[in-house]
């Protein structure tokens, strides 16, 4: 038998469910290993960097080819990138049209593409910057499209991860337990991979 | 490279979740939850970074001057404005520095200072900004609701220039922000998608698992509230019905009724969502109207009559069919379903989170099917209980001979109590003790609190005595309370004892203590006078019988005390239901109460503070820890 007490801090907790749904689920495993969120560098590495971010942050793609590098040169290194995008309307577009292009296998090359711009972009630039690499906008949208449910829950996890780890805005990059808010450069980086690889 | 970013209160909302959600299937959370650690000094909070300040002139129109911590800058293309209805007001922003680099492209920001105007404002707009520290971070959008003064004024007098302090819905959205979800998607690539602000109850879940889910877990939660303060007022009311049944209650017939009951109920929760979408009010809260609940109480009273067989002698034919019709057999169904619907928008009128929850998402996104499937669900699992009582009640309940007449009147004692318990809702506190104790002696003469027994009376007989004499007594007591002008039933003497308690021992702090609000411009003047100290809000009424626990069991609690003694504390009184009260809720955000907002000295609301419905002493302190620091 359940006594009032009980009940009554059951139900405190069904009170604070708005908190928590905004605290979403932030379990590692949720965060490093969504099924939805494709990830890049060596699939079975041991240790998962997982970096937020947005299509349109000048910082995420100056910073970007320290990632790429750093994935490389460990070989054991696993990157989630997780779209979070926070400037508007073109970084939705550049996020749905890159998540659709995994149904054509063109992920990563449409990633890459995108963080290889400048700045601000406009959604006739990102289909340009696209269709220059090889990656259809239409086919891509049409990906989006077909898998719309999915990428538009994982948009909406990401973002509600981002908020409930306290995350202050792009990059962010999660690695271990340790979160690192902005841009970080390689040593950093090959430091807390390291660390996270001890634990 | 000051603040850390703060780490979240992720930690107690997690294991709540899971508790929360072991009961609900298929939500399954994640065990083994570890906190993630922010490492290093992290970015300022975005408040920080930029402040933003704003002025009305005189000519309508809003200056805004925005303070740029060094080391940040904000995009000009990004400090704009937006309204959801009329035509948009215009900004107009000064020149920035080009910034052309290899890391940017050619965009204009501002360093360390900015200002705008902001003109042809027709009604509440939002003001948008957006920047980034330059060491490498970027923020979310941020954004704050701006009402022109004169709407903020219900009285009508124009106020000129408002200060910053009092920007309304200020606590309400510029936390809110950071929470931006994409909910919607355009079809066709050229058309710009639109990013919503509060992913929230609802849209989490259904994200999770669809409409189904939603309907599922809104179920859940209803059971979870049914043992509430909110919903147990409805047992007796139950009780009271399958009681007035007399010979014809089967557990049958009980279950019917009472199914037909909470039937009635859900569907008065449904329409709450309806009402929500098409008038943005909480119809609960405009039913607490004093009109309403005095007839309802009447209502209550001559129910009560009726279980008494008064009627022949008292009342007007016509009058005593219909009422008689909502106990006889053919009409109950019809009674119960009235019964039911009542008892959601006057009795149990508490808002808890799950209906905030759902009328955020109604709100949000103007999905009224969803949003009134969820609230069905929720009134749904909230009646579960009651066919409990449906069925057992019937089985329990004798149904012969002069026992009948007895159950009959004893329902009529918990009639007469229900339609005083309403009535503490309008009348003055002693009054309603007053009452209490009436009822109570009255109880106390028919229980044979004052029979003579000889040698012959037996041993039920004495037992009737015994509780009659107890309930003499009671009465007796709430009668000395409402001399000495107590208020809470709950604690007649609490006047005569408070003089010793106060001074010597405890010190407690009570909700006499908080600063007492009704109208937007007492909150206005309470908060200037609170100027840079943090400040709890707590939103509350007389009739809401949740917030009367939170005041008896949460409060008194000695870490809440502790923590209490932090802040400046204001009640927000909603008991009446004008246009003030209203306003009130509207400028805060607030759904009904009990409500507890935090905020921080510069009196934003703190994120993921706030507190609706059922609140522990531990949220309660952990939230007021964060504001107070």
């Amino acid at each position: 038998m359940i006594d009032r007490r009980t009940f009554l801090a059951l139900t405190g907790t069904a009170l604070i469910l708005p908190r928590a749904s905004l605290a979403a689920d932030i379990t590692p495993e949720a965060v490093f290993n969504d099924p939805d969120a494709p990830a890049m560098g060596n699939p079975k590495g041991d240790v998962t960097l997982v970096e937020f971010f947005d299509y349109q942050c000048p910082y995420c793609k100056s910073n970007h080819p320290v990632i790429e590098q750093v994935m490389k040169e460990d070989g054991n290194l696993r990157v989630v990138m997780k779209d979070w995008p926070i400037f508007g309307a073109p970084s939705v577009y550049a996020s749905q049209l890159v998540l659709g292009a995994q149904s054509m296998g063109k992920y990563q090359t449409a990633l890459e593409a995108l963080m290889a711009t400048k700045g601000k972009l406009s959604n006739a630039q990102i289909d340009s910057v696209l269709s220059a690499v090889g990656v259809d906008p239409k086919q891509a949208e049409a990906g989006y499209k077909a898998n719309r449910k999915q990428i538009d829950a994982l948009l909406i996890r990401n973002d509600a991860q981002a908020v409930a780890i306290g995350l202050r805005g792009t990059p962010a990059y999660i690695i271990g337990r340790d979160v690192y808010p902005g841009a970080v450069d390689a040593a950093t980086l090959r430091d807390a991979i390291k660390t996270a690889r001890a634990a | 490279m000051i603040a850390r970013p703060s780490p979240l209160p992720p930690c107690r909302a997690l294991w709540v979740l899971f508790l929360a959600f072991a009961l609900l299937p298929g939500l399954a959370v994640a065990q083994g939850f570890e906190l993630l650690k922010p490492s290093g000094a992290g970015p300022l909070p975005p408040d920080e970074a930029f402040q933003v300040s704003t002025e009305w002139q005189d000519d309508g129109t809003l200056a805004v001057s925005i303070a740029i911590a060094k080391g940040y800058y904000l995009y000009r293309d990004h400090l704009t404005v937006s309204t959801d209805s009329g035509t948009e007001p215009q900004i107009e922003t000064e020149p920035g520095e080009t910034k052309d680099d290899p890391n940017f492209g050619t965009v204009e920001v501002w360093h360390s200072h900015t200002q705008a105007t902001v003109s042809k404002i027709t009604g509440p707009f939002t003001l948008h900004w957006q920047g980034c520290e330059e060491k490498g971070l970027c923020y979310p959008p941020q954004s704050r609701e701006i009402k022109p003064p004169a709407q903020l004024a219900t009285a009508g007098s124009a106020l000129g220039k408002t200060s910053q302090a009092f920007e309304t819905p200020d606590y309400a959205t510029t936390n809110k922000v950071a929470a931006t979800a994409l909910t919607k998607t355009a079809s066709s690539a050229d058309t710009p998608l639109r990013i919503f602000s509060g992913n929230g109850l609802v849209a989490g879940i259904a994200a999770q698992g669809g409409w189904l889910l939603v309907v599922a877990s809104f179920f859940g939660f209803g059971l979870l509230l049914a043992f509430t303060p909110c919903v147990l007022p409805m047992v007796p009311i139950v009780a009271g019905m399958l009681g007035a049944q007399g010979k014809g209650l089967t557990p049958l017939r009980g279950l019917a009724l009472t199914g037909t009951y909470v039937l009635a109920m859900a569907l008065a929760f449904g329409l709450l969502g309806v009402v929500a979408a098409w008038s943005g009010q909480n119809l609960q809260f405009v039913m607490q109207a004093p009109a309403t609940v005095i007839a309802l109480a009447v209502l209550f009273g001559l129910l009560a009559l009726s279980s008494f067989g008064l009627f022949a002698l008292h009342l007007p034919q016509g009058l005593t069919t219909r009422i008689s019709a909502l106990k006889g057999s053919s009409g109950s169904l019809v009674g119960a379903a009235l019964l039911g619907f009542t008892s959601t928008l006057i009795v149990g009128p508490c808002v808890t989170a799950p209906l905030a929850g759902a009328f955020l998402y109604i709100a949000q996104t103007g999905d009224t099917g969803l949003g009134a499937a969820a609230l069905f669900a929720l009134g749904l699992g909230q009646g579960v209980p009651l066919l409990g009582v449906g069925v057992f009640g019937a089985a329990i309940l004798p149904r012969m001979g002069v026992w009948m007449t007895g159950i009959n009147r004893a329902f009529g004692f918990i009639f007469l109590g229900v339609a005083v318990w309403l009535l503490d809702r309008v009348i003055s506190g002693p009054a309603v003790l007053a009452l209490w104790a009436l009822l109570l002696i009255g109880l106390g003469v028919w229980l044979g609190g004052r029979d003579r027994f000889d040698a012959q009376t037996s041993a039920l007989r004495r037992f009737g005595g015994a509780l009659g004499v107890a309930a003499l007594l009671t009465g007796a007591i709430e009668a000395i309370g409402a001399a000495s002008g107590a208020t809470d039933p709950l604690r007649p003497l609490g006047r005569l004892a408070t003089g010793s308690a106060r001074d010597t021992q405890t010190g407690n702090l009570t909700e006499a203590d908080f600063l007492h609000v009704e109208t937007p411009e007492d909150l206005k003047s309470a908060l200037a006078s609170a100027q840079g100290k943090p400040v709890l809000l707590n939103v509350t009424a007389k009739w809401c019988t949740e917030c009367a626990t939170i005041a008896r069991e949460v409060i008194p609690d000695p870490q809440v005390q502790a923590a209490l003694r932090q802040v400046t504390r204001i009640a927000v009184d909603v008991t009446k239901t004008g246009a003030p009260q209203q306003a009130l809720l509207k400028s805060l955000g607030v759904i009904g109460p009990p409500t507890l907002i935090f905020l921080t000295p510069e009196h934003r609301e703190a994120q993921g503070t706030r507190l609706i419905g059922d609140v522990t002493a531990p949220a309660l302190t952990a939230s007021l820890k964060e504001i107070a620091q």
